[in-house]
């Protein structure tokens, strides 16, 4: 925390709790996870590895001979991303509050790395990964995590730059266009749209001013058509959004078999397994088209009641950041914002990309989707925030006391303030 | 914590300066940022329903499941099973089982060496072969690896699940009697269809009519799931033939036996059944097995004695002396004076072997005399010749409706030569087929009843007429029994135990330059038990090679042999004779 916060801080809630009053409550390290919040991942990633079985069954079995090769390492994912979430929740938000500058220099050190042929990983044309041998790192994927802590501490520490002046503006805008600009050589899209978008609102909800952020939106409008319109395949893949029709047997050819699976569910799906698109029809079916198939499979219904858990989801994380705004914990309601746009920007984006409402591509489902890296990186961003609200909540449980208890410092806070 | 604390405290911020907390973040900020996510959201579950559920959106879900369907739903054929053939007594002759064939997708399979290796192996062919195969094919989208497996060889294949390979159901033709039906029978092609034979003739009644069915595929073509059945497949009809196998095995045998003692070129044999004129065996050398037609050359595709027409020589001369009899002019007991054992007509001397002398008409067929045929032609008209011929069934097609069938020739003249006309009266001049001298023959066993010549077993609308007095076909036909006999010209025709009527021919074969004079048709035509004839047989014998050549000599032992065989085979009982003990213990039983 910046010296204004640790000084402020103690003089301001002067919890005095005795070791027995204390006790009497709850000891502050007993403060409880956000278990609600864990139930819900706990389903989606359910739904996630059920998903990933189902539609990689064909594709598994064709490529690798074992039809559960996917869904198998897909939970191996799964257990190392809760390990790595374990990890990270272990850790102070101190670390993150106050090392933010770091990570975004991190960001930009993995962006040029991955760009140095040799180091990065080509694959379709993207040079998007890192090969560790044991598995490959998609860079941008730890930059979302790094962006989220840069920006809640950074906006955080220096609000004041943000409201008055340029200084804060120019530095956050400056951030965003750079790592933007990577991505894009890379070039992932896709990622471009989420951290971008994922950083404006950070950026919205910080309090920057509102003609500065309208130059801001229309100026990230114009890049993005810039972008689009300058590179023939991505016009190609824009208007191939709006009719794909038009080429289904070429640049529509993914979205039309996309399509196909969602008209194939009505209702109430065809039934868990019999999608026939998986069977090699729709290209990455398991990874960025996997709602297709779960529309496919389960039906509308199977579609609300999945975007019914990521709404309720994210709606847990908003709510521990409301509870940080309540607090005045600036970092802690940034960074859970900023995780909760971001999830709900791949979520809209990729159910949107493989239902023809949006262009673009290359967006995995969270926590759904195949894919370590992402799976990883999400985790961690679980295990960041729950710790935050481990923190919110092991404050508050200190806070209350102060009015009714007798006002007397008391070592554990004394530990907090410094 | 609200919006006014919010405004009120950045208003006071920069009179504060840093290292002061500026302002708490804004309520409204958030709610708007939530608000824009639930919009979107709402907004696209308004799209997915769109997609979905909603009946009647141009791009719904009616068009998006026909856009799929189109792409999965393929029709596959259904192979009908093909009709049986069989023989008249329900032996098979032809008969279809199922067997598989492995083809396959270039452009799906994935041209690696394991994966041909597996493949090849499985196969048993060899990998560079199928290497070769692969890159000839590589721009197509279907070839056949191997057809017509062995359903469990087709498995083992099937079961090392490489991608784009794929297994179909065909129906195989296998011929049980091999080569001693295949003229009748013919055979298929590879794919199913008559190529040669009765299984050309009849393809449209054996092939029955396929079905199809609708199935689901994934990309890679492989059937996922059936899908409905559209039509089901209806299996051919089965074809009965009239002839009798045991007859047929009998004159194949004979025939090639004979054909290999006289070292002739090509040798028919033709067996009807009297009483309704079916063909009860039709044999040709030389014949083929349709099993395995990899060396097979033209000429032994031929069903000779339904393709070949020839000049059928003296085996004409009953008809001629029916003829005769017919007019009136001349009666059984006439008698022609053959002296000095030629007659000249202008441009051509015709010879007897000897100097026969005054004889009646009776011997002028055992004796097979030119000089007596000629001049009681000669005192006939040349179309009262012709017409009985043409009664007989000579120069018309006999309706079998075998492919390739000829119908002989039989030339109406508006203005005779008299060499011609002489000619005609011993089978020179026209010609015909083996089948329609036995079915011209089959009339005089019948009294005079014409009925054409068939290859079905009990063939409906056949008519049958008289076409010539009955008195006057018997007294023929009791003439023709005495060629058998010891002077006759046909005595190795005999057979022990029954009567024998028929008449043999010896028939110079045309060359490049007129009548060849070393090169023979041998020929017998006859029946038996000659007072009640059950079978007509013909046996013509191709160029021997032997000394011998006459129809004497040549077809009338291989008629004795196989008339003998199809009788007893018949269970026709034995005639009594005196001069036969073993005749009487068989008539006895």
């Amino acid at each position: 925390m910046t010296e204004l916060a640790a000084v402020k801080l103690p003089a301001k809630r002067k919890p005095k709790v005795s070791k027995q009053a204390a006790s009497a409550y709850a000891s502050p390290a007993m403060a409880s996870v956000d278990w609600p919040l864990l139930t819900l991942l706990w389903a989606i990633v359910s739904c996630g590895i059920i998903l990933v079985a189902s539609s990689s069954v064909s594709i598994a079995d064709s490529l690798f001979g074992d039809s559960l090769h996917f869904a198998k390492r897909h939970t191996v994912y799964i257990v190392l991303g809760m390990i790595g979430a374990c990890f990270i929740a272990a850790l102070p938000s101190q670390l993150w509050r106050r090392y933010g500058p770091l990570f975004l220099l991190l960001a930009l050190i993995l962006l040029t790395l991955v760009l140095v042929p040799g180091l990065g990983k080509r694959v379709n044309g993207s040079q998007r990964w890192f090969n560790l041998g044991f598995i490959t790192v998609q860079a941008s994927e730890v930059v979302k995590f790094c962006v989220i802590v840069f920006f809640a501490s950074y906006l955080s520490r220096r609000q004041e730059d943000l409201l008055y002046g340029w200084k804060g503006f120019g530095i956050s805008i400056a951030s965003v266009v750079l790592i933007a600009a990577l991505l894009i050589l890379e070039p992932d899209f896709g990622s471009t749209v989420v951290i971008t978008v994922t950083a404006m609102s950070m950026l919205f909800l910080a309090g920057v001013r509102l003609h500065q952020f309208l130059l801001l939106v229309l100026l990230g409008a114009g890049g993005l058509a810039v972008l689009a319109t300058a590179t023939p395949y991505r016009l190609q893949r824009l208007v191939s959004y709006l009719d794909p029709w038009a080429d289904q047997y070429g640049g529509g050819y993914q979205l039309t078999q996309s399509l196909i699976a969602f008209g194939r569910g009505e209702w109430f799906g065809s039934g868990l397994g019999n999608s026939i698109q998986k069977l090699f029809y729709l290209p990455e079916a398991h990874t960025d088209f996997i709602f297709a198939i779960l529309a496919e499979e389960f039906g509308l219904l199977g579609v609300l009641l999945m975007l019914g858990l990521f709404v309720a989801f994210i709606a847990r994380i908003l709510g521990i950041s409301r509870r940080a705004m309540a607090a005045d914990d600036k970092f802690a309601a940034l960074a859970c914002f900023g995780v909760a746009a971001m999830f709900s920007t791949q979520v809209l984006i990729n159910v949107g990309v493989a239902s023809g409402f949006l262009p673009t591509k290359g967006l995995t489902l969270p926590f759904v989707s195949w894919g370590g890296s992402s799976l990883i990186a999400n985790f961690a961003l679980i295990g960041f925030i729950l710790r935050l609200d481990w923190e919110l909540r092991r404050n508050a449980l200190l806070k209350p006391k102060v009015k009714r208890m007798p006002r007397k410092k008391t070592k554990a806070v004394e530990e907090l303030a410094a | 914590m609200n919006k006014k604390v919010t405004t009120s405290k950045r208003k006071q911020a920069p009179a504060k300066g840093k290292g002061l907390a500026i302002a708490m973040l804004a309520k409204w900020r958030f709610h708007f940022t939530v608000a824009v996510i639930a919009l979107l959201l709402l907004a696209l579950m308004w799209h997915l329903a769109f997609l979905q559920v909603v009946p009647g959106n141009e791009r719904g879900y009616e068009f998006l499941q026909g856009q799929g369907n189109a792409r999965t739903i393929r029709h596959e054929t259904i192979n009908a099973y093909r009709g049986l053939i069989t023989d008249r007594n329900g032996e098979p002759l032809a008969v279809s089982s199922p067997v598989t064939s492995v083809w396959a997708n270039p452009k799906l399979f994935k041209n690696d060496d394991g994966q041909l290796r597996a493949v090849a192996k499985a196969l048993g062919l060899k990998q560079s072969e199928l290497a070769a195969k692969f890159d000839r094919f590589a721009n197509k989208e279907f070839m056949y690896l191997k057809r017509h497996l062995p359903p469990h060889k087709a498995e083992a294949v099937m079961a090392l699940g490489v991608d784009g390979v794929y297994a179909t159901t065909e129906y195989q033709r296998f011929y049980p009697a091999a080569e001693v039906a295949s003229h009748l029978v013919g055979f298929v092609d590879v794919e199913g269809k008559g190529q040669e034979g009765l299984e050309l003739a009849y393809d449209h009644w054996l092939k029955g009519e396929a079905g199809a069915k609708r199935v689901i595929k994934d990309l890679k073509g492989r059937v996922i799931k059936d899908a409905g059945l559209i039509r089901a497949a209806l299996s051919g009809k089965d074809v009965r033939l009239s002839i009798d196998l045991r007859l047929q095995y009998m004159a194949h045998r004979e025939l090639k036996t004979a054909l290999k003692a006289y070292k002739a070129k090509s040798g028919s044999v033709v067996i009807l059944d009297v009483a309704s004129s079916e063909v009860l065996a039709m044999v040709n050398q030389p014949s083929y097995n349709p099993n395995n037609r990899s060396k097979i050359k033209a000429k032994q595709l031929r069903n000779r004695a339904l393709t070949d027409q020839y000049e059928p020589g003296s085996t004409m001369k009953p008809l001629t002396i029916l003829a005769a009899l017919e007019t009136g002019k001349f009666s059984k007991d006439t008698v022609v004076d053959t002296n000095p054992g030629y007659v000249r007509v202008p441009g051509k001397t015709f010879v007897d072997p000897v100097n026969y002398g005054e004889i009646n008409l009776e011997r002028i067929l055992t004796k097979s005399s030119q000089v007596g045929i000629v001049k009681l032609a000669l005192q006939m008209e040349p179309e009262t010749i012709r017409d009985i011929y043409q009664r007989f069934g000579l120069g018309a097609v006999t309706g079998t409706g075998f492919p390739g069938e000829r119908t002989g020739t039989l030339p109406n003249r508006p203005k005779w030569h008299v060499t011609e006309h002489a000619n005609f009266s011993f089978g020179y001049g026209m010609s015909l087929t083996a089948a329609q001298l036995a079915q011209a023959y089959n009339v005089i066993a019948n009294d005079g009843t014409f009925r054409p010549v068939s290859i079905l077993h009990h063939q409906e609308g056949v008519e049958s007429h008289q076409v010539a007095d009955p008195a006057l076909v018997k007294q023929v036909r009791k003439m023709l029994s005495t060629v058998p006999e010891k002077e006759g010209t046909g005595k190795l025709a005999q057979i022990t135990d029954y009567p024998v009527a028929g008449k043999t021919g010896t028939v110079h074969k045309l060359g490049s330059k007129g009548y060849a004079e070393n090169r023979y048709m041998s020929l017998f035509a006859g029946m038996a038990p000659a007072d009640a004839p059950e079978i007509v047989a013909v046996v013509m014998i191709n160029e021997p090679g032997t000394q011998a050549y006459s129809g004497g000599k040549v077809a009338a032992p291989v008629f004795s042999r196989v008339a003998e065989s199809a009788l007893r085979l018949l269970r026709v009982p034995p005639r009594v004779s005196d001069s036969s003990q073993v005749a009487m213990v068989g008539g006895m039983q």
